[in-house]
């Protein structure tokens, strides 16, 4: 795992953020901001050889996996950091809301079923975490005792909709869990993009 | 050969291979036509899975993603339709989406359900074929129509080297009738 600083993690979105501003990006972007020590302390238990699946916000985990800062923002200038992958660095990301999940526990089945060590985390929204997919996963994964961490990740919306009010809860319903990371954070950034409509 | 015989001579063939792994429905316990067609491989190598399609597809992908060769068993395109979400998205588009890094071989087996000599109506004998085929980009996917095709394309499925996974469609009623 590389090590990198709540600043200069929100120094790399700043950046971004600025390039997308600026009319330098075709393609949305997904930016983190004020979940960077949560993140910096999640991996510090991830190894080099673990799996990362994330959603289309994914940034600050590949820096922390180890993609190097200037091939991330290459590829998120290219348009793709909507579903950044970086085989190298076992990450994959996905752009469907729950996609990545079943994948990530059949990455775990698979390390477990040949004895290998690694460990897989799959990160997910606060809707996502509601959906019956993530409970038929949690489920299987749980019960098989799969090598896998799912990390919750509470802005309390999906795009704009709030999540607990369209789904009349209170909380999120998997936080406490087994194999469950939750943390909430509040965002500076919107859903897409930097807050600055671009007209090409 | 017979067209059951082919199937069984392939699965046969897959399930020799040390990378392989036979995953999905009816396939550590009986209940399809397709079950007897793994018979003969080694329980270790198979495992059944609970009904959720989404759930096995991924699991799928993932394990492929791992370094294994799946046989992933879905007895009906009626059912597979259920992981169109795991197979348009993700197991197509990955090797898109990584420019080449993740290529997952996955081989995928489903079937026309046979209407031979129940009918077991319109739920339960769906051809999706050509509407797959015109969601994806990357994934092959071959409907078995002769015999003499069988062995040849699941050996191309586990054989190829193109970074394409591959969707074999048969039909239900030739189990019994070519």
């Amino acid at each position: 795992m590389t090590r990198y600083t709540k600043q200069e993690l929100k120094d790399f979105e700043t950046d971004i953020a600025n390039c997308f501003n600026n009319g330098q990006i075709r393609a949305p972007v997904h930016l983190y901001d004020g979940n960077e020590e949560y993140l910096i302390k999640i991996f510090e238990d991830i190894n080099d050889d673990d799996w990362v699946f994330c959603t289309w916000r994914s940034h600050y985990q590949c820096l922390l996996k180890g993609v190097p800062a200037k091939t991330l923002k290459e590829d998120i200038l290219n348009g793709k950091s909507i579903t950044l992958c970086y085989p190298k660095h076992r990450i994959y990301s996905s752009a469907i809301v729950t996609g990545s999940i079943p994948i990530a526990t059949g990455v775990a089945l698979d390390i477990k079923r040949k004895a290998q060590t690694n460990q897989v985390w799959c990160f997910l929204g606060d809707m996502a975490a509601e959906t019956g997919c993530f409970y038929e996963n949690h489920k299987y994964a749980v019960n098989m005792d799969l090598p896998i961490n799912f990390i919750i990740e509470d802005n309390s919306k999906s795009v704009c909709t709030p999540t607990k009010e369209v789904w009349n809860s209170d909380g999120c319903s998997f936080k406490g869990e087994q194999k469950v990371l939750y943390y909430s954070y509040n965002t500076k950034y919107p859903h897409a993009g930097a807050g600055k409509r671009i007209q090409f | 050969m017979k067209y059951f015989d082919e199937l069984k001579r392939s699965m046969d063939w897959l399930g020799d291979k040390g990378d392989t792994f036979f995953l999905g429905q009816a396939v550590a316990f009986p209940g399809t036509g397709m079950t007897n067609t793994i018979k003969d491989v080694a329980e270790s190598k198979k495992m059944e899975m609970p009904v959720n399609e989404d759930l096995q597809m991924g699991i799928t992908t993932g394990m492929a993603m791992n370094g294994t060769v799946p046989i992933s068993i879905f007895p009906r395109w009626n059912f597979l339709i259920l992981a169109a979400n795991q197979i348009v998205n993700h197991l197509d588009k990955m090797p898109l989406m990584s420019e080449g890094g993740y290529t997952p071989k996955v081989i995928v087996r489903t079937a026309i359900g046979a209407q031979r000599p129940l009918h077991p109506q319109h739920q339960h004998v769906g051809d999706f074929t050509g509407g797959f085929r015109a969601m994806c980009d990357t994934l092959e996917i071959i409907r078995l129509d002769e015999p003499n095709q069988i062995f040849e394309a699941y050996q191309r499925a586990y054989e190829r080297t193109d970074g394409k996974s591959t969707i074999l469609v048969e039909w239900g009623d030739f189990y019994n009738e070519k």
